[in-house]
């Protein structure tokens, strides 16, 4: 699985932090980082990508 | 003791449901809800005139969206469904107004991100972690203040004054940076501008002179706390509007100041109401209440759920900015929307037994934070951080406590409100 971020449109809510901490980080610009692209626990990934409000996530399975 | 029956009445009229009015909205929630579920079902895009405010001519009117399916597909396509318009007003406000009050709520992308970015950092799970020991010591000193209230006076406290508006506002303002002697203000100046009018709030029955006063009062704090925090910098909030820039240039003082009154207001009156509120439900829920206080398990979906029953801020609006169809209603440029996020939280096509208050309730994907879109609640993760301490709090130090008396609602719409609960701490003598 690998995931990537559109910075353009997340706005930072830190949903994604919250489901899967060591894939996303919120950075000090208020966007989310990708800490791991192909993340090794995938299941909150895609929760993740799921409940992002703005759908700025993307998993390619 | 149960002080409101929990199970809604068969019939409404809704020839009788105007829900411009604000006094509708002081009604007992299982009548409102009542109401909503018939909307829901038979009138999905109910159309209601608007409210005349002195001074503003009265606009077209709105529709009341109150399927889950429906608000969610208008909330996430941000730029057919418009909030820059106005979206916490149903009139047609001057902009500047609409701006002041509304800040970020009422602007749309690409400025909205870019202002929201600034402070989105400080509210996300990983930085609240930090937080948590204050939150703890907060809502510790403030149960422990309300103990000795209730010993002073018979054991009698009210729940809104002692336990759920003193516990949003230390938090918030700590985290602004705003001194003690000023909080009272703050306290005092938000609760008018989300009064919705409520005549019992507002001083010689004018709401738009209270109004405008609060706000003329909360930017001159900002501008004090600004001038401050630019000569000494801090680790707060203010410094990090006052010194922030967005595509190079730095905030206006009316942005800041109309942003610094977004994050003290909407941070208070929510929490405040979802404490208040939640802390009733509870009491009219008895096993829920004792399920939840036993098994510390449950603070995640419990808190969840409190939020999705009492919906703190009951609407927000959007304005179509093209013609177009949706759930099957056709629209055109400008028609307003009013977004029920109280109806969608009880809507039974995404919720098994929504009139059910479930503690353990899991998925629920309630909208009391908002639905889909760029303007889902910053405020989230720091309010559900501080329902859970609260809670947890409650059941383990005032396992006693006891609320004995109907609730003074709110008269407004927009926010679900109580302004008095009576309760007591020592339990029946
Ligand atoms: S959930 Fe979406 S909007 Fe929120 S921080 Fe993650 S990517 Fe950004």
């Amino acid at each position: 699985m690998r995931v990537t971020a559109d910075r353009e449109l997340c706005v930072g809510s830190g949903a994604c932090e919250m489901l899967a901490p060591d894939v996303f980080e919120v950075d000090d610009d208020g966007t989310v980082h990708v800490l791991q692209d192909e993340p090794d626990d995938p299941d909150p990934v895609r929760q993740a990508a799921q409940q992002c409000p703005t759908r700025a996530l993307s998993v390619e399975e | 003791m149960s002080v409101e029956a929990p199970i809604p009445p068969a019939e409404v009229d809704l020839a009788t449901v105007d829900l411009s009015d604000r006094d509708w909205w002081v009604r007992p929630p299982a009548e409102r809800h009542a109401a909503l579920d018939r909307l829901r079902a038979e009138r999905p895009f109910a159309f209601f005139a608007e409210p005349e405010i002195p001074g503003i001519p009265a606009g077209p009117g709105y529709h009341a969206v109150t399927r889950y399916a429906d608000l969610e597909a208008i909330s996430s396509q941000p730029a057919v469904f418009c909030s820059g318009r106005g979206a916490v007003s149903m009139q047609d406000v001057p902009a500047e107004l609409h701006e002041f009050y509304g800040s970020l709520i009422s602007m749309d992308d690409p400025r909205h991100a870019k202002i929201r970015r600034i402070v989105s950092k400080t509210f996300t799970p990983r930085m609240l972690e930090r937080t948590l020991d204050s939150v703890r010591t907060v809502v510790d000193d403030v149960l422990a203040r309300a103990r000795a209230t209730a010993e002073a006076n018979d054991g009698a406290i009210d729940v809104v004054a002692d336990l759920a508006a003193p516990i949003p506002l230390r938090v918030i303002c700590d985290m602004m940076g705003v001194p003690e002697a000023d909080r009272p203000g703050v306290l005092a100046n938000s609760t008018i501008i989300l009064s919705g009018g409520d005549p019992e709030l507002i001083e010689n029955d004018d709401p738009f002179t209270a109004f405008l006063t609060a706000g003329m009062e909360m930017a001159a704090l900002m501008e004090r706390l600004a001038g401050e925090r630019l000569a000494d910098p801090r680790d707060d909030l203010t410094t990090a509007l006052v010194r922030s820039e967005v595509d190079g240039e730095r905030l206006s003082h009316q942005e800041i100041a109309s942003f610094f009154i977004l994050l003290l207001v909407a941070g208070n009156e929510t929490t405040r109401n979802a404490i208040s509120q939640g802390l009733l439900t509870l009491s009219e829920w008895p096993q829920e209440r004792a399920r939840w206080a036993a098994d510390p398990s449950l603070d995640r979906t419990g808190v969840e759920e409190v939020v999705r029953w009492v919906s703190p801020v009951t609407w927000m609006r959007r304005t179509a900015t093209q013609d177009g169809e949706i759930g099957g209603h056709r629209f055109t440029a400008g028609e307003k929307f009013l977004l029920f996020y109280n109806a969608a939280n009880r809507d039974p096509a995404v919720f098994a037994d929504p009139q059910r208050f479930d503690v353990g309730r899991d998925p629920n994907p309630h909208v009391g934070f908002g639905s889909r879109g760029p303007h889902f609640c910053l405020g989230a993760h720091l309010a559900r951080r501080e329902l859970q301490v609260t809670f947890r709090a409650v059941f383990e130090q005032l396992p006693d406590l006891e609320v004995t008396g109907p609730p003074r609602r709110l008269a407004s719409s927009f926010v679900n409100g109580l302004k008095r609960l009576p309760a007591r701490l020592g339990g029946t003598r």
